[in-house]
């Protein structure tokens, strides 16, 4: 982020998944129990991406489960984190149990990621309200709309989730299949300069980085006029 | 074919109003954690109370949520037709 010191955490213990995701699966050695319960120092536990300059990765265990960390553990050791990195994104696991509560204990900020679907819209307003009972006020990314969609009345739009949630926006992300290609190969997608995503991606690391008002773009089908209007007359595709 | 062609015109129709109607009524019971037919008989008690004082039209009445940050209020809005000259003691 911007030659930042950022520091990815997995929080998702029993079900690790940010290693592969991020092409780094072989070279973990230690990991996030590892160093929280000091059985390593955590330049050991955080892997270095050798791609994008100073970006970490510190794995969860995969073979323990959420409750061998406490919140008063996270705490404890997010005060370690902060000497060592400029950001500490915690990769918050599904659900709102212990592994929700440990990915929270110490956090500054945090950012509530849905898709434009109601089962996903309802689960958001859930976590935005604990997160509220914590004095954090969430910011929100809509992720996987499809313009398309969105255009045929078939997709909440954007501005049908914030309504809904009353949350402010810190970015809108387009479905976009490189997404899975770029999992498949374990080549982060902001590296992917002509990635929709992956320019959202990006836009929303520099916003997050002091510039909170870069404008929002807003994922769009893009068709020419005439396009449409044959479209619309249900001619073509 | 005709009907298609007619909704592809109008842009109308469309699942995601369905689904805006849904969610916002999921969120409100989810928040209060109370069913429809409490909120039913509540509006039916609310309707009671007022009657009693004023003359409504009891086919208008709305009950609705307002929902804020952090707070969710209970919204009831009914016009008043006129003020009942005795009041019919509960």
């Amino acid at each position: 982020m911007e030659g930042k010191r950022v520091a990815v955490v997995d929080m998702d213990i029993g079900l690790r998944n940010l290693d592969v995701v991020m092409g780094l699966e072989n070279r973990i050695v230690f990991n996030i129990v590892d160093a929280v319960k000091g059985k390593c120092k955590i330049g050991q536990a955080a892997i270095k991406d050798r791609r994008i300059e100073n970006l970490f990765l510190i794995p969860a265990s995969q073979s323990d489960n959420k409750n061998v960390l406490s919140p008063e553990d996270m705490l404890r050791f997010s005060k370690v984190l902060r000497d060592e990195f400029d950001y500490v994104l915690m990769d918050c696991p599904a659900g709102i149990e212990r592994g929700f509560e440990n990915s929270v204990a110490a956090a500054q900020e945090a950012l509530v990621i849905c898709t434009p679907e109601v089962s996903s819209v309802r689960d958001a307003d859930r976590v935005i309200g604990l997160l509220y009972s914590r004095g954090i006020t969430p910011k929100l990314v809509v992720n996987r709309i499809v313009p398309e969609m969105v255009a045929r009345g078939d997709m909440l739009s954007h501005e049908d989730v914030v309504e809904v949630l009353s949350i402010d926006l810190v970015g809108l992300v387009e479905m976009d299949n490189q997404v899975v290609i770029s999992t498949n190969t374990g080549l982060p997608i902001v590296m992917q300069k002509d990635s929709k995503a992956g320019e959202a991606f990006r836009q929303i690391a520099l916003r997050l980085n002091g510039q909170p008002d870069l404008p929002i773009q807003v994922p769009s089908t893009h068709k020419p006029f005439w396009k449409k209007v044959g479209h619309k007359l249900g001619f073509g595709r | 074919m005709l009907n298609g062609l007619l909704k592809k015109i109008l842009g109308k129709g469309g699942s995601k109003q369905i689904a805006k109607k849904r969610l916002q009524f999921a969120l409100i019971y989810d928040k209060l954690e109370v069913s429809d037919t409490t909120l039913q008989s509540l509006q039916r008690d609310i309707v009671e109370v007022i009657s009693r004082y004023f003359v409504i039209d009891q086919e208008e009445i709305k009950l609705e949520f307002q929902r804020d940050r952090d707070s969710s209020a209970l919204v009831v809005n009914t016009p008043i037709l006129s003020a009942r000259r005795t009041i019919t003691p509960a």
